[in-house]
C-alpha cells in the first residue's frame, strides 16, 4: 500500500532527515508568517478606527537592524542545517586521483528512457525495467543516468530526488529502513508521456532479495515446453518487429531500445505505471499501445486478434 | 569542512615571521595613536589578526603546498579583508594632513583613479592564477613572500577610492558601486573558471608533498585534489562577492545621507537645468 | 542639459482625434502614455489567453485519466501559458505601467528615446504574434518555458514548435532591451530639477533596478537561444551529449537568465506596493533607504543564484551550499522589505479601499511564497519538492499572489489617471474576494499535491487516493479567478463611461503624476510644484508637514548625464554579457575535450593577427578623428573616420578570407565543437563590426553633409563607445580562441 503523502511519510534515514528539516522550516515559516499576519492584521485594525492625520513617520535606522537580527539569525542556522545534511548525503563515489570515478563502489545503475526506466545490477548483470528490488536496511550508491533526454529519478518516501542526465553520472543513496514498495515517479518534463514514466522500489529482506536476483539470473535460453500457442507466439515475436526494440535472454531478441522482457510476466505493471500487468491488460497494451499511452515509442502494430493471443501466451511464459 | 580544524597541533606554525610584521605595524599604530582605543583601534586589529592568522593558522600551513582551497582563503585575507581594516583603521586628520602636501594630493588622486585599483585588484588574483605563476610561487619561498606584498599592495589600491580616510579621493558613490559589482563579475569569472575548468590551476596541489605528514588526515575526511580545487573556486567567488555586495551597501548608505551642502556651482547647475525645460 | 526630444506642437498634432485616423494616430504613436498603455492592452490581451490556457489545463487535471486533452496537446498547452505569463503578460505589462508612470513621476515632458519605445513595442507585439503563429501550424512550443535541452533540440522536438519559441524569444528579447534601456536613460537623464536620484519615489527606483536586470540578464538568454537555434538548423553540437556537447549548460545560461527574470517581475509589484500602502495609510514609507537598498542587494544577490534551481542536476555539493548561502540570504532584504511595508501600515489613517485590500492581500500571499521559497532554498528540501506540484504552489503564490495582486492594486490606483474616472469600489472589493478565494483555493491545495508527490506537467494522473479531490478543488478556484478577471473587465467598462470624475488628485497622494490633470495632457505638466523632498505634492498641498522640514533628503547637483552616451554604455553593458557568455561556452568545450578532435590547428593565428592590428588601430584613428570633431576640423575628422571605416572593411575581409578557408577545408559549424563555438562567436562579432562600419558610414555621410558638428559630438561618442567596445571585445577573442590562453 502506498503512502498518501510520501514526503511526510519517510522510509529511509535519508528521507527522514529530510523531513526533519523539512518540518523545522515549516515551524519556522508558520511563525514568522503568523507574527507578520498578526501585526498586518492589528495594524488594519487600528488604522481603520483611525480619523487623524497619523505622525508622519520616515523610518528609524535602528528599528531595521534590530528587526534584521532574527532573520540573520535565523538565515544562518538554516545554512548550517542544510548544508550539514547535503554533506551527509552526498553520495558521490571518492574521485580517485587521475579524476576517473572508481565504478566498483556501485550498486545500482538506472538509466532513464522515453518513458520508463532501465536497472541495471551490475554485480550480478541483471536487467529489469521500472521495477527495482533493493534489501530493506541495506544503503546502495545508485548511479543514475539518461539515454535520451532529460528526466529525474525521485522516490519521495526514500529521499532525494536526483536528474537523470544524457552524458552525465549522477549518484544517490537508496535505502528503505521497511519492507514495501515505494512509488517512484519521473520528476522532470520529459516529453510527451512524462506523465506515465513511474516506477516501484520493492524493499524485501535479505534472502528474499537473494532469491529474486537468482530467479532473474535464471537462464532462459534452455527452451521451455511451449504449447503451440506459445510457440507460435514465439515465433511470431521473432519474426516481426518486436525483437528490433525489446531483448529476451537466450533468444535472438537482443535489442535494448524498449524493456527488457526477460522476465515479463513477472512484473507488475505495464507501460511504466499505466495499467497493471495481467493477461487481459497485456493484450488491450498490445492491440494498441498509443490509445493507453499515446506517444510512446512503440507503435500501434494493427496485430490481428490470432497474432494477439499468440503474444499474450508467450509473453506469459516469461517468468 | 571540519578537517581543517580536527588535526592535531602540526597545522599551527606559532614561530611565523610574520609577527615582525604584525607587531611592528602595531607598536607604530600605538605610538601615533598614542594608546587611545577607538572604533578605529578595533578595526586595526581586526586587520593585524587577519594578517596573523594568514599565515600562523591552518590557513597559513595548508596553503603552503596543501590546499588550494586554504591557499585561496590565505589570498582573500591578503587582498581584501587586512587592507581594507588598515583603511579604516586610519585617522582621517592624520591621514588628511599627509594628503595636503601638493605632491602627496597627486597620489592620493593618481591612487583615486578607479581603473588602476580596479586592475590592480583584479588584475593580481588573476595573474597569480595562471597555472605556472601559481605553481611557482607555491614552490618558491621568496617568489611567495613577493606574491603575498603585491596582493597587500594591491588590495589597498583596491579599496583607496572606496574607503580612503580622505574623502575628497572617494569616488562618487553610483561609480563606486559599479566599480565594486564590476569586480564582482571578475571573481565570479575567475572563481566559475577555477570551479568548472577541468585544468589543475596549481599543479602544486595537485601532487602535494606531504612534509608535514598530515596529507591521509585530508584525503581520509573525502577531500581530493579535483573537490580542492572546486571549493577554491567557489571561495573565490562567494566570499569577495559578498564583501563587494556589503561594501556596496556602505556605498549606498553614504550617498543616501549625503546632503551635501550645495555649492554655488551646483545650485547653478540646478538653474541651468531648470531653465533649459522651461 | 537635456530636454524633452519632441516639441510640443508635434505632440499636440498627435494628440488631435480625427475619428477615422484614430487607429492610425495609436499606431504611429510616439507618445509615452499611449505606447504604456498599448503595453497594458496587450498584455491584458494575452493576460486572457493565458488565463484560458490555464483554464483548459485544469479542466484536463479536474480528475484522473481524463482524456479531454491530448498529451501533446497538454504539453502545447503549459508551454505556452508559462511563456506567455512570463513574455506577454508579466513584462510588457509592468513596461506599460513604467512607461506611462515614470515620465510623469520624474516630472520629464517624455522619455529619452520616443522611437527606441515605439520599436520595443512593436518587436514584442510581432515577436508575441509571430510565437502564437506557432499555434496554426499545428505544433505550438512543447518543451515548456524552460525547454530544457536535448528534449528541445532537433532529435526530440523535431517540429517547428521550438523553432517559433527561440525566433518569438529573441525579438521580443531585442524589444525589451530596447525599451529598457529607454526607461533607463529616462531615470538617469529626464528628472525634473531637484529630483535627485536619491528622492525618486520607489516605483522609480524599483523601475531602475528591474531595467538592469533585463538589461544584465536577457543577452543570457539571447545567447542560449542562438546556441539552440544553430543546434536546430545548422547543426552545430552545444546542447547535443552524444557529440560532446553539455545538457547542463543551457540550464546554467537559461538560469542566469530566470532568476533574474524572477526579480524582473516582482521588482516592480514591490514599487506599485511601495506607492500604494502610504498613500492609503496616509504616511511616508517607512525606511525609504532600506526599501530602496534592500533592492539593490536583491538585484546583486540575484545574480549570483541562479543554480538554486538547479539543484536537483547534480552540481556536488560545494556548488550546492554556495548557492543555498546565496539563495538563503535573499531573505533578509525581503524581509526589511515586508518589515517597512507592515511598519508603514501600523499607525496609519487606513483608507481600505480596494487599491488597499489587494496591497494587503499582495503582503500576505507574498510572505506565503516567500517563505516556501526558503524551503526551496535549503538544498535536501528542493530535492524532495522540486518539480512537483509544491514548487508550482510556490511560484505561483509569488507571480499571483505576489505580482499579480501588485498589479490590481495598480489599477485601481492609477485608472484615475490615466483615465480621469474612478473604478466602482463595490465591484473592487466584490472583485478581490472572487480572487482571494479562487487564488488560494487553486494554489494552496497545490501545496498538498506536491507532499503528496504529484510532479508537475504530468498531463494526467492515476487515481490516487486524495488526488482525485485536491485537483478538483484547484480546478474549481480557477473559475473563481475567471469570473474575478471579468468582474474587472466589468468594471473598468462601466467606470469608463459612469466611473466618478476623479479630479487631479483623487487619493491625496505624494507623487508628482498626481500634480497634473486626468489624464495628463500630451506635454505631461503645465507647471511643476517644487521638488524639495520625495513627496512634492504632498508638500504643495500639506506645506505645515512639508517633508523638507522634518526629514531631509539629498538635494539634486542638477548635472545630469549625457543621453546618447549613456544609451551606448547600457547597450554594449548588454552586449557584452552576450559576448561574456559564448566566449564562456568556447572555454567550457574547447577545455574539456582537449587532445579530442579539435580543428583549432586549422586556424591561421598569425594571419589573422595581422588583420586584427587594423581592427585595433581603427580604435586609435576613432579616437583622433572624435578630437578633430570637437576641435572643429572637418576635413581631418573626414580623413579620420575614413581611415577608420576602411580599416575595419579591411578586417571583416580578413574574416571572410579566413572563413572562405575553412569552408574549402570542409570546417563548418557543424564539424566539432570547436568549429561550433569558434564560428558562433565570430559569427556574431563580425556581424557587430559590419553594424558599426554601417553606422560609422552614417556618420561619415552627416559628416561630407556638414550635419555632425562639433556641437553634435556626443553622438559621434556614442557611437565610437560600440566601436571601442567591439574592438575589446575582438581582443579577449583573439585571445581566447586564437592564442589559447585560459586552455
Amino acid at each position: 500500500m502506498n503512502s498518501v503523502i510520501p514526503v511526510l511519510d519517510p522510509a529511509s534515514p535519508q528521507a527522514e532527515s529530510i523531513n526533519n528539516l523539512f518540518m523545522q522550516v515549516l515551524v519556522i515559516s508558520a511563525i514568522i508568517f503568523t507574527i507578520v499576519s498578526g501585526l498586518i492584521l492589528v495594524a488594519i485594525y487600528r488604522g481603520r478606527r483611525k480619523h487623524t492625520l497619523p505622525e508622519q513617520d520616515f523610518g528609524s535606522e535602528k528599528a531595521e537592524i534590530a528587526w534584521m537580527v532574527g532573520p540573520v539569525i535565523i538565515v544562518i542556522w538554516l545554512v548550517a542545517i542544510s548544508a550539514h545534511l547535503v554533506i551527509t548525503l552526498n553520495a558521490y563515489p571518492p574521485d580517485t586521483h587521475d579524476g576517473n570515478t572508481n565504478h566498483s563502489e556501485i550498486d545500482l545503475i538506472v538509466t532513464g528512457h522515453q518513458w520508463w526506466w532501465e536497472v541495471e545490477y551490475p554485480d550480478s548483470g541483471v536487467i529489469s525495467a521500472n521495477e527495482i528490488y533493493i534489501p530493506v536496511g541495506k544503503k546502495l550508491r545508485v548511479q543514475i543516468s539518461s539515454a535520451d533526454v532529460i528526466h529525474s529519478f525521485w522516490v519521495a518516501q526514500l529521499g532525494q530526488k536526483i536528474d537523470a542526465i544524457p552524458g552525465r553520472e549522477n549518484y544517490i543513496w537508496l535505502e528503505a529502513s521497511k519492507p514495501g514498495s515505494y512509488q517512484g515517479r519521473c520528476s522532470e518534463y520529459c516529453g510527451a508521456q512524462h506523465a506515465w514514466m513511474n516506477f516501484k522500489v520493492y524493499a524485501v529482506s535479505q534472502p528474499e532479495y537473494e532469491q529474486w536476483i537468482a530467479s532473474e539470473k535464471k537462464d532462459t535460453s534452455q527452451p521451455k515446453l511451449l504449447t503451440p500457442l506459445e510457440a507460435a507466439g514465439k515465433q511470431f515475436f521473432m519474426q516481426a518487429t518486436c525483437q528490433q526494440c525489446h531483448t529476451v535472454a537466450g533468444t535472438t531478441a537482443k535489442a535494448r531500445i524498449g524493456p527488457d522482457l526477460t522476465h515479463f510476466a513477472r512484473r507488475k505493471e505495464i507501460g511504466a505505471g499505466v495499467i497493471e500487468n495481467s493477461p487481459e491488460n497485456l493484450a488491450v497494451w498490445l492491440k494498441d499501445p498509443q490509445a493507453l499511452k499515446p506517444g510512446c515509442k512503440m507503435p500501434n502494430f494493427k496485430l490481428n486478434d490470432e497474432h494477439l493471443k499468440q503474444l499474450v501466451a508467450y509473453l506469459e511464459t516469461l517468468k | 569542512m571540519s578537517s581543517y580544524f580536527d588535526l592535531t597541533s602540526e597545522l599551527w606554525k606559532w614561530a611565523s615571521p610574520v609577527w615582525l610584521l604584525v607587531l611592528s605595524l602595531t607598536l607604530i599604530f600605538f605610538i601615533v595613536q598614542r594608546g587611545a582605543l577607538s572604533r578605529r583601534g578595533l578595526y586595526f586589529v581586526v586587520a593585524m589578526f587577519a594578517l596573523a592568522m594568514a599565515y600562523v593558522s591552518p590557513i597559513g600551513v595548508l596553503s603552503d603546498g596543501y590546499l588550494f582551497s586554504a591557499h585561496v582563503i590565505q589570498h582573500l585575507l591578503l587582498l581584501l579583508i587586512v587592507p581594507l581594516f588598515l583603511l579604516l583603521s586610519l585617522s582621517k586628520s592624520a591621514t588628511e594632513a599627509i594628503f595636503s602636501h601638493p605632491f602627496m594630493n597627486r597620489m592620493g588622486h593618481v591612487l583615486a583613479v578607479p581603473f588602476l585599483g580596479w586592475l590592480s585588484g583584479l588584475g593580481v588574483m588573476w595573474f597569480w592564477h595562471i597555472p605556472s605563476f601559481c605553481n611557482a610561487s607555491t614552490e618558491s619561498y621568496s617568489l611567495g613572500i613577493f606574491r603575498d606584498a603585491t596582493f597587500l599592495l594591491a588590495g589597498l589600491v583596491f579599496w583607496w577610492p572606496i574607503f580612503s580616510p580622505v574623502k575628497r579621493f572617494h569616488l562618487p558613490s553610483p561609480l563606486a558601486m559599479i566599480y565594486l559589482f564590476s569586480a564582482c563579475l571578475g571573481c565570479t569569472l575567475l572563481g566559475i573558471y577555477i570551479t568548472f575548468t577541468v585544468i589543475s590551476i596549481c599543479p602544486a596541489f595537485a601532487n602535494p608533498v606531504d612534509r608535514l605528514g598530515i596529507m591521509h588526515l585530508l584525503y581520509d575526511q573525502g577531500m581530493t585534489p579535483a573537490l580542492d580545487q572546486r571549493l577554491g573556486g567557489l571561495l573565490m567567488w562567494v566570499p569577495p562577492c559578498s564583501l563587494y555586495v556589503c561594501a556596496i551597501m556602505v556605498v549606498l548608505r553614504r550617498w543616501y545621507s549625503d546632503m551635501g551642502q550645495l555649492t554655488p556651482q551646483s545650485t547653478g547647475a540646478t538653474n541651468a537645468l531648470r531653465e533649459a525645460r522651461s | 542639459m537635456t530636454t524633452g526630444s519632441i516639441n510640443q506642437s508635434e505632440l499636440t498634432s498627435l494628440d488631435t482625434p480625427v475619428t477615422s485616423t484614430v487607429m492610425l494616430d495609436w499606431v504611429s504613436t510616439l507618445d509615452h502614455k499611449r505606447i504604456g498603455i498599448m503595453y497594458i492592452l496587450t498584455a491584458v490581451f494575452y493576460l486572457a489567453i493565458g488565463g484560458f490556457e490555464a483554464l483548459l489545463m485544469r479542466i484536463q487535471l479536474a480528475y484522473p485519466n481524463n482524456t479531454f486533452l491530448s498529451p501533446e496537446m497538454f504539453n502545447q498547452l503549459f508551454t505556452m501559458h508559462g511563456t506567455t505569463m512570463v513574455f506577454l503578460v508579466g513584462m510588457p505589462v509592468l513596461t506599460g505601467f513604467a512607461n506611462y508612470f515614470v515620465p510623469l513621476m520624474i516630472g520629464a515632458r517624455d522619455v529619452a528615446f520616443p522611437r527606441l519605445n515605439a520599436f520595443g513595442f512593436w518587436m514584442l507585439f510581432f515577436g508575441a504574434l509571430l510565437l502564437h503563429y506557432s499555434f496554426l501550424t499545428g505544433s505550438a512550443p512543447n518543451a515548456g518555458w524552460f525547454s530544457y535541452v536535448p528534449l528541445s533540440t532537433k532529435a526530440y522536438s523535431s517540429l517547428q514548435g521550438v523553432d517559433y519559441w527561440i525566433i518569438g524569444l529573441l525579438i521580443m528579447g531585442i524589444g525589451s532591451v530596447s525599451g529598457a534601456i529607454n526607461i533607463f536613460a529616462t531615470i538617469i537623464c529626464m528628472r525634473a530639477p531637484g529630483m535627485s536620484l536619491q528622492r525618486v519615489p520607489l516605483f522609480v527606483w524599483m523601475m531602475l533596478m528591474q531595467v538592469i536586470l533585463i538589461i544584465l540578464a536577457l543577452p543570457a538568454l539571447n545567447s542560449a537561444l542562438s546556441m539552440l537555434l544553430l543546434d536546430r538548423w545548422l547543426g552545430s553540437a552545444f546542447f547535443d551529449p552524444t557529440r560532446g556537447g553539455s545538457a547542463v549548460l543551457w540550464q546554467h545560461y537559461f538560469w542566469i537568465f530566470g532568476h533574474p527574470e524572477v526579480y524582473i517581475l516582482i521588482l516592480p509589484g514591490f514599487g506599485m506596493i511601495s506607492e500604494i500602502i502610504p498613500v492609503f495609510s496616509r504616511k511616508p514609507i517607512y525606511g525609504y533607504t532600506f526599501v530602496a537598498g534592500s533592492s539593490v542587494a536583491i538585484v546583486l544577490l540575484g545574480y549570483g543564484v541562479w543554480a538554486h534551481h538547479m539543484f536537483a542536476v547534480g552540481l556536488g555539493m560545494y556548488a550546492d551550499i554556495f548557492f543555498a548561502v546565496g539563495s538563503l540570504l535573499i531573505a533578509i532584504p525581503t524581509g526589511i522589505k515586508v518589515f517597512n511595508w507592515t511598519a508603514t501600515l501600523w499607525g496609519g489613517e487606513l483608507r481600505f479601499n480596494t487599491a488597499l485590500h489587494f496591497a494587503v492581500g499582495f503582503l500576505l500571499q507574498f510572505v506565503i511564497g516567500g517563505l516556501t521559497g526558503i524551503m526551496f532554498a535549503a538544498v535536501p528540501i528542493d530535492w524532495q519538492l522540486t518539480d512537483t506540484y509544491f514548487v508550482v504552489a510556490h511560484f505561483h503564490y509569488v507571480l499571483i499572489g505576489g505580482l499579480v495582486f501588485s498589479l490590481f492594486a495598480a489599477a485601481y490606483y492609477w485608472f484615475p489617471k490615466m483615465t480621469g474616472r474612478m473604478l466602482s469600489e463595490r465591484w473592487g472589493i466584490f472583485q478581490f474576494w472572487l480572487w482571494v478565494l479562487g487564488f488560494n483555493m487553486t494554489f494552496m491545495v497545490q501545496h498538498f499535491l506536491g507532499l503528496m508527490g504529484m510532479p508537475r506537467r504530468v498531463y494526467t494522473y492515476a487515481d490516487n487516493p486524495g488526488w482525485a479531490l485536491l485537483n478538483g478543488v484547484a480546478s474549481i478556484g480557477a473559475i473563481f479567478m475567471a469570473l474575478g478577471t471579468l468582474v474587472f473587465l466589468w468594471n473598468i467598462w462601466i467606470s469608463l463611461r459612469k466611473g466618478k470624475i476623479a479630479g487631479d488628485n483623487p487619493w491625496d497622494a505624494f507623487t508628482l503624476e498626481w500634480a497634473t490633470t486626468s489624464p495628463p495632457p500630451p506635454e505631461n505638466f503645465n507647471t511643476l510644484p517644487e521638488i524639495k523632498s520625495r513627496r512634492p505634492v504632498w508638500d504643495k498641498n500639506h506645506p505645515e508637514f512639508a517633508d523638507w522640514k522634518t526629514a531631509q533628503t539629498p538635494p539634486d547637483n542638477g548635472k545630469r548625464f549625457n543621453l546618447p552616451k549613456l544609451a551606448a554604455w547600457a547597450f554594449i553593458a548588454s552586449e557584452a554579457v552576450f559576448f561574456l557568455l559564448l566566449l564562456i561556452a568556447f572555454v567550457v568545450f574547447n577545455t574539456r575535450h582537449r587532445g579530442g578532435e579539435v580543428t583549432s590547428s586549422v586556424l591561421d593565428a598569425e594571419r589573422t593577427g595581422i588583420f586584427s592590428l587594423f581592427l585595433i588601430s581603427s580604435s586609435v584613428t576613432f579616437w583622433l578623428a572624435e578630437r578633430f570633431l570637437q576641435a572643429g576640423k572637418r576635413s581631418m575628422f573626414i580623413f579620420y573616420l575614413g581611415i577608420t571605416i576602411l580599416f575595419g572593411t579591411i578586417f571583416l575581409a580578413g574574416q571572410v578570407w579566413e572563413y572562405a578557408g575553412l569552408l574549402s577545408d570542409n570546417v563548418t559549424i557543424n564539424t566539432d565543437l570547436f568549429s561550433a563555438t569558434f564560428f558562433t562567436i565570430t559569427g556574431f562579432h563580425g556581424i557587430h563590426v559590419t553594424a558599426g562600419v554601417i553606422a560609422l558610414l552614417i556618420m561619415l555621410i552627416m559628416g561630407v553633409k556638414g550635419n555632425l558638428t562639433s556641437k553634435k559630438s556626443h553622438v559621434f561618442g556614442a557611437v565610437g563607445i560600440y566601436w571601442h567596445f567591439v574592438d575589446i571585445v575582438w581582443l579577449a577573442v583573439f585571445g581566447i580562441i586564437y592564442l589559447g590562453l585560459l586552455q
